[in-house]
């Protein structure tokens, strides 16, 4: 690192340490009933992955996640070209989309456990239904948006209608859904400890409440401390991936 | 929209299209390459009747019309690769095209990256790139800086001599006419006309000398004369 990088990020590395000794201060001065120090946080999740639990629920939530968010992907992202293209559906199905998009998928649960129960696929479409409306939006947004100029170049160098969705429609609307895969990683994991929380508990979620009814208030701050990192590091993801699609759109 | 719009383009002819704003110039390039259908009257290049686009026509467009997320090899590329040229074709020709307009070096760069000037080659590079018999500017260089376009005008005339094709070029600046039209069509009013033709009888080929020429000068004041009285009284009228 140089001088330079060590000067721009001493604010942000400052403000971390800063949060840390506040966190540590405030732990020590509060029941243990409430907070832990953050030393104590750290010992506690060193334990659990020792242990070998973490990481079982860890696989298990990823595997909850990463379901729900392909599934939205793929659901997503042709319907959402589809919609663009054909103005009669688009009509027809937006509102649905716009009021769904809106609504607290939270609100849903309680329908989803009556209709489906325990299992992992309730659980999957929770994630799905947090996950898939962002990237539906903004891919009917995004290739809503393409010049007419650009269809009718299409047209002139006598493009098929196959040709001009693969060469044309689709990377014009890449970054946009590159922008709605980016906020569905984000929601997706929400809706990730939702179901987990909600409905059979199991992964991170189950770990939370675990240890919560057994008043582990370390374990309850390890998993969340783990699930914000794993937030922060998705969404610095998400921010790449889309960056690298989005390079031309200037 | 056009009434008694009547022409022919010769084979290795420049016919340059004037007119007031909103005449009709750009609609009649598009009804040319068939991306706009005429309900009456017919179009002709060749032996074959234009009701969409067709193989042998290609446009240069004023906004360019470059895929910004494309390279300036797979812009060019694009039209040959439209037309069902295989890969072997197209890594032969796309090269040579993009050096024909000036472009050698800049393969790899994007639309963004680049001036007005050079997008517009890439632009004419990827119309050329389908060797057609007939292309189709439609105010290519109305949409760069007045050094750019002298530049891109005398491009092209070199261009054009290592390659004549027939080419309609529409155009609002009456020098461009002048200088690159075997003959200048005047165009006037809503619906659209020819108003008249006039044949451009200075020698080829057109250089920078050209615009020094008396002959040059008589032209481009009868273009303006004839345009002038049009676009006075398209001027003047009140949209219904």
């Amino acid at each position: 690192m140089t001088i330079g990088a060590i000067r721009r990020n001493a604010p942000l590395w400052i403000s971390i340490g800063a949060g840390v000794a506040l966190w540590e201060i405030a732990g020590r001065l509060t029941s243990a009933a409430f907070m832990v120090p953050f030393s104590e946080t750290l010992v506690r999740l060193w334990q659990l992955i020792t242990r070998g639990e973490f990481l079982v629920q860890l696989f298990d939530s990823a595997e909850l996640f990463l379901t729900g968010f392909v599934l939205a992907l793929i659901v997503g992202a042709p319907l959402g070209m589809l919609l663009a293209r054909v103005r009669l559906l688009r009509i027809g199905i937006e509102p649905y989309i716009m009021t769904l998009y809106a609504t607290p998928m939270v609100a849903l649960i309680p329908f989803i456990l009556s209709l489906m129960g325990f299992g992992f696929a309730p659980k999957v479409l929770v994630v799905f239904l947090f996950a898939v409306f962002p990237v539906l939006y903004n891919t009917v947004e995004g290739a809503r948006s393409i010049k007419p100029e650009m269809i009718e170049v299409a047209k002139s160098y006598r493009s098929t209608e196959w040709s001009l969705w693969r060469e044309v429609m689709l990377p014009y609307t890449l970054p946009y859904m590159m922008t709605g895969v980016r906020q569905a990683i984000g929601r997706a994991l929400v809706g990730m400890i939702a179901a987990e929380f909600f409905l059979s508990s199991t992964g991170l979620g189950q770990l939370i409440m675990g240890a919560s009814q057994d008043f582990d208030t370390a374990g309850v701050f390890a998993s969340i401390l783990v699930i914000g990192l794993i937030g922060v590091g998705l969404t610095r993801l998400g921010l790449m991936i889309e960056q690298h699609f989005a390079h031309w759109r200037q | 929209m056009f009434r008694n719009i009547d022409f022919d383009v010769a084979e290795r002819e420049i016919v340059a299209i004037v007119g007031p704003s909103g005449c009709g110039k750009t609609t009649l390039l598009r009804c040319i390459d068939g991306l706009l259908p005429h309900d009456a009257g017919e179009i002709w290049v060749g032996n074959q009747r234009v009701e969409e686009p067709i193989a042998g026509v290609a446009m240069v467009f004023q906004h360019f019309g470059l895929f910004p997320w494309k390279t300036v090899f797979d812009n060019v590329a694009y039209g040959l690769r439209m037309a069902g040229a295989s890969k072997a074709e197209v890594e032969r020709k796309v090269p040579e095209f993009i050096k024909l307009v000036g472009l050698g070096g800049f393969e790899t760069a994007f639309p963004y990256q680049m001036s007005g000037g050079m997008q517009q080659r890439c632009g004419l590079a990827r119309a050329l790139a389908v060797e057609p018999n007939v292309l189709l500017m439609d105010e290519p260089f109305a949409a760069v800086d007045a050094q750019t376009r002298e530049i891109l005008q005398f491009e092209l005339l070199r261009i054009w001599d290592e390659r004549p094709t027939a080419m309609i070029f529409v155009t609002h600046s009456i020098e461009e006419a002048v200088l690159l039209g075997h003959r200048v069509i005047v165009l006037k009013g809503r619906p659209s006309s020819i108003h008249e033709t006039i044949v451009i009888d200075l020698p080829n080929p057109r250089t920078r000398a050209t615009l020094r020429e008396p002959r040059f000068a008589e032209l481009r004041e009868q273009v303006w004369g004839t345009l002038m009285r049009e676009a006075r009284e398209a001027e003047f009228v009140l949209e219904r």
